[in-house]
């Protein structure tokens, strides 16, 4: 399955040790968003301690999910670490 | 109900929110309105250069929009108006601006009370401190957590004030 590249939007300290914005190949069929989490953490090993804290959530299309929905290709995607508040 | 809700990149004054929301009153005997303002010294001493409220996309109007929904369902409130800065602010700046208006006054200061409990913790934002020797991610304090936490406890307790249980 041809994968392609989707950009994935790093909030708060997770932009920290590669900078905001970074691509990752997701499959045509999807990614559950627990599997984009741990590639990325093999991928950019610097975020790894980051990315291991079970309060990071995804965003997709602006929306907060739960670890198992699907990333599709296109798809807006964004981690959040936990928020700070106002 | 009337509600405004606002989120800024770029300094406000509170005064002329307060008018803008007085300037819209009917018959409402109590108003309440709380202004936050970024401070010049962490928690710990050090001084500070700036804060930089990180915002994402629309995630973050509408996490302090369902907390306002909140509010109005849940105390006797008849209007509300929150203003938040996102973006670099500068020591003495205001960030956030809370009006209530409600008949009575309890319900005015309720509100606004949990407002800002539940914004210091729960609106989308992260925030971080810059310092002469680079920077610091701030994270809400146990107090902050125990402040918001309050509300929920309120929920299923006899000791509740009356205007909460509206």
């Amino acid at each position: 399955m041809v994968a392609d590249c989707t950009r994935v939007e790093l909030c708060g300290r997770l932009a920290d040790p590669c900078g905001p914005l970074l691509d990752l190949p997701i499959p045509a069929d999807g990614m559950r968003v627990a599997d984009l989490i741990s590639i990325l953490g093999e991928r950019f090993p610097p975020l790894q301690h980051l990315l291991a804290d079970q309060r990071v959530r995804a965003c997709i299309n602006e929306a907060v999910v739960a670890n198992d929905m699907l990333v599709r290709p296109g798809d807006l995607v964004a981690l959040f670490p936990p928020v700070s508040g106002g | 109900m009337s509600r405004h809700v606002e989120l800024v990149e770029s300094a406000f004054d509170p005064l002329m929110c307060l008018a803008a929301f007085s300037g819209g009153l009917e018959d409402e005997g109590a108003i309440v309105s709380f202004t936050g303002r970024a401070r010049g010294a962490s928690r710990d001493g050090h001084l500070v250069q700036a804060l930089m409220l990180e915002k994402y996309r629309g995630v973050t109007l509408s996490s302090m929009q369902a907390i306002v929904d909140d509010a109005c369902r849940r105390f006797r409130i008849t209007r509300c108006h929150v203003v938040h800065r996102a973006g670099r602010v500068l020591p003495g700046e205001p960030i956030v601006f809370v009006a209530t208006a409600s008949p009575h006054r309890r319900s005015a200061f309720e509100a606004t009370d949990y407002l800002m409990d539940r914004l210091k913790t729960d609106a989308v934002f992260w925030k971080r401190e810059e310092h002469a020797g680079g920077f610091a991610w701030i994270e809400p304090t146990a107090r902050d957590r125990s402040d918001q936490a309050r509300w929920l406890q309120c929920d299923s307790e006899e000791t509740c004030p009356e205007s909460m249980k509206a």
